[in-house]
């Protein structure tokens, strides 16, 4: 009876089982079987077949993970009432997800996987709860990231170790499966409808004036467009790509020197006191009040609209890449310094992968305002371009066409930013991960 | 043969920040033989980080000198010493490149320093974290494991160096008990291993008596040593020790000078405040 007593007891002391009913208890202390395991003894290894799930009545066992289950205390010792081999509970996985060994002589006790599942679901308010406290303890003690445990219930158990690509195809499926798609939606159809109804069918003061969504949307799709551009004409494509071109040789030009430059400053303190004045003076200065020297400077109108998409951009780039390069955590370098790094090694190591994340913090805003400054200088010169379309399309009472360009420049401006976004997951694998765990 | 025999002796930093001059370690002097684990305790803030830091070389002493199996680290003539692969850190909140992969961290010293060729270091790396329990999570990034196994990692990657000297600034600080427990155990497998000297700061009394053959209790701003604490509890140690009797009678026997010097730490910090 001593013995019934004590399983009873672990039990209680476990926290799934903590506060079922004492007749409750005694069904599962029936299902049972107790066990013994040596110290040093392998209870059972990841992979293996999930069937029973084990309560310690005494002893202690080390569990662990393997370390592409991604759990954030991958060791964990369990003593009397730590309750382990649950993943036969998690819906698709029939295999063990860890491994445990005896630490030390230790009792436990089986309790048949489906079994428990069929006595719980026979007693549906407190077995829904038992269910409950069981996924609890797995988030909180096992510290296994929700958004892995999720995935193992819609598909097989992850073996593999993510790729980057894995894992932004695994974020897709997920954006997929969430609200956040059809709000998205949903916020478009509002903005749409409002243009809508405020231009064409309540005419409203102020919108009145403004080209109609569907005008524009038919303008745009039109195969002879009245005012000469639509996705039809070759003319649209040019200056597309004419645009396009120019802020890729800006932003490149801007990302080279930027990130130097920003990387000097960061790392040279004595540069940095040459130099920062300078450029913290220059820096305010509106790209537009550029454009009257820029012309002077550069005979061709071509390379004159590149440099002012230029500077905007290298201003953000530069400045964002000296913060990361002051942001690196001094211990990083004296780390490296313990470990015999030169200064060249540290600085190729360290400083250049440290500062990183704020590069690219820099690079998303540069991407944006090389945009912004090549637009306003096409619209003052130049004979291509969005910006070109938009001013002459003003001039010459094109309103459509206007908006033609203001949405294709949304798009394309949208699409390089996705791209800088994309490079960036890519060369900071590390930071994409450990997100990913942080369920963010 | 003596390796990691370190020798402070006089040692004095004030720090001058606009003139109002602070005495952070005030003559201090103690000797830490080779091989043994010397476990520095003192209330938060009291100088004793300062101490690492100069034998480290990250900071420069006033006064004083500092001496490794004889040799001068830094004197009063030549205030700063060179860090270098002899003499490791572990920090406080862990300085693994979170942008490398754990393998990657650990054949940082011996790839850098050009001692061993990449594939030689990558072999032994795996062969030591594979020792120290680490297997399965070389190609992981450090922010991909539990705070626990990041600190074996980076004693892994300072042991990778064969340094003479482990300075450990209270490694374990933010982990919990339980972890701590078994970071305890770990680090002393380690050293049964590794034999290298210990420096090890720490403000808990217990964790200092559990791992250390010497304790020095410091006095609080200016540091310096205020009793030095022999465990004559036998290594290989375990977590059996806690409950012993004679570790109880060691944590009476200096918890009133611990008590001490938290208060008066607190009173100076309340004064300033």
């Amino acid at each position: 009876m001593g013995a019934a007593d004590d399983v009873l007891a672990a039990l209680r002391a476990s926290t799934p089982f903590a506060d079922a009913r004492e007749t409750l208890l005694a069904r599962i202390a029936a299902l049972g079987r107790p066990a013994r395991f040596a110290g040093g003894a392998r209870i059972y290894s990841a992979g293996d077949k999930a069937d029973d799930i084990f309560v310690v009545l005494s002893g202690r066992v080390e569990h662990a993970f393997p370390a592409q289950v991604g759990a954030r205390d991958p060791l964990k010792r369990l003593a009397r009432g730590g309750v382990f081999g649950w993943a036969g509970l998690l819906l698709g996985q029939t295999r063990r997800l860890a491994t445990v060994t005896a630490s030390e002589p230790t009792e436990v006790l089986r309790i048949d996987t489906e079994s428990l599942v069929a006595l719980l679901e026979s007693e549906p308010l407190e077995g829904g709860r038992v269910m409950e406290r069981f996924a609890a303890m797995m988030q909180r003690e096992f510290a296994l990231p929700a958004t892995l445990m999720h995935v193992r219930r819609l598909s097989g158990p992850l073996t593999e170790e993510m790729s980057t690509l894995g894992l932004t195809m695994y974020r897709l499926s997920l954006w997929a499966k969430s609200p956040r798609p059809y709000l998205m939606l949903i916020g478009f159809a509002l903005f749409l409808g409002f243009w809508y109804f405020a231009v064409e069918v309540w005419k409203l003061p102020r919108f009145r004036e403004m080209p109609g969504v569907t005008t524009v949307v038919k303008e745009w799709l039109s195969p002879s467009p009245t005012y000469g551009l639509s996705i039809y004409t070759e003319e649209y494509y040019q200056h597309i790509i004419v645009s396009v071109w120019r802020v890729t040789k800006a932003f490149f030009l801007a990302t080279v020197l930027g990130v130097s430059f920003g990387l000097l400053l960061g790392w040279s303190r004595k540069f940095k006191e040459y130099v920062f004045p300078v450029f913290e003076m220059l820096r305010p200065i509106p790209i537009l009040a550029w454009v009257p020297l820029a012309i002077v400077m550069f005979i061709a109108t071509e390379s004159a609209v590149v440099y002012l998409a230029f500077l905007a951009s290298f201003f953000a780039t530069a400045l964002n890449t000296m913060l990361g390069v002051e942001s690196i955590d001094e211990s990083y370098i004296r780390a490296a310094n313990c470990l015999g790094a030169n200064r060249w090694q540290t600085f190729r190591h360290v400083i250049i992968p440290g500062s990183l994340p704020f590069i690219f913090t820099g690079l998303q805003i540069s991407i944006g305002v090389s945009w912004f400054s090549l637009v306003a200088a096409e619209m003052v010169s130049g004979q291509y371009g969005l910006g070109y379309v938009i001013n002459t399309s003003y001039v010459m009472v094109r309103y459509p066409t206007i908006v033609i360009g203001m949405v294709t420049l949304g798009v394309v401006g949208y699409v390089t930013s996705a791209l800088v976004r994309i490079a960036g997951d890519w060369l900071m694998e590390w930071r994409v991960r450990e997100l990913a765990l942080q369920e963010r | 043969m003596s390796r990691g025999q370190i020798s402070i002796q006089d040692v004095v930093k004030v720090y001058d920040p606009e003139g109002a001059a602070v005495m952070a370690v005030d003559h201090c002097s103690l000797d830490i033989e080779a091989g043994e684990i010397c476990m520095i305790v003192g209330p938060s803030g009291c100088g004793k980080t300062t101490l690492l830091n100069a034998i480290a070389g990250f900071h420069e002493i006033t006064a004083g000198r500092i001496l490794m199996d004889g040799e001068v680290l830094c004197s009063t003539e030549r205030p700063k010493s060179e860090p270098g692969p002899d003499r490791i850190v572990v920090f406080q909140n862990g300085a693994l490149f979170p942008w490398k992969s754990n393998l990657e961290n650990v054949v940082f010293g011996p790839v850098m320093q050009g001692r061993l060729s990449r594939k030689q270091a990558l072999a032994k790396g795996r062969a030591m974290m594979a020792d120290a329990g680490l297997t399965g999570v070389e190609h992981n990034y450090p922010g991909e494991v539990s705070s626990g196994m990041r600190r074996r990692v980076e004693i892994v990657r300072a042991l990778m160096n064969e340094p003479k000297v482990l300075l450990l600034d209270e490694p374990y600080r933010a982990l919990d008990s339980l972890t701590k427990s078994v970071m305890h155990e770990a680090l002393l497998e380690i050293y049964y291993k590794n034999k290298v000297t210990i420096f090890f700061i720490t403000h808990d009394l217990e964790e200092a008596i559990f791992l250390g053959h010497r304790v020095a209790i410091m006095t609080t701003r200016p540091c310096k040593p205020k009793k030095v604490l022999n465990v004559d509890i036998p290594h290989p140690r375990d977590y059996a020790v806690l409950t012993s009797k004679r570790f109880r009678e060691l944590i009476e026997e200096t918890n009133d000078a611990v008590h001490e010097e938290a208060l008066k730490a607190f009173q100076a910090g309340e004064k300033e405040g």
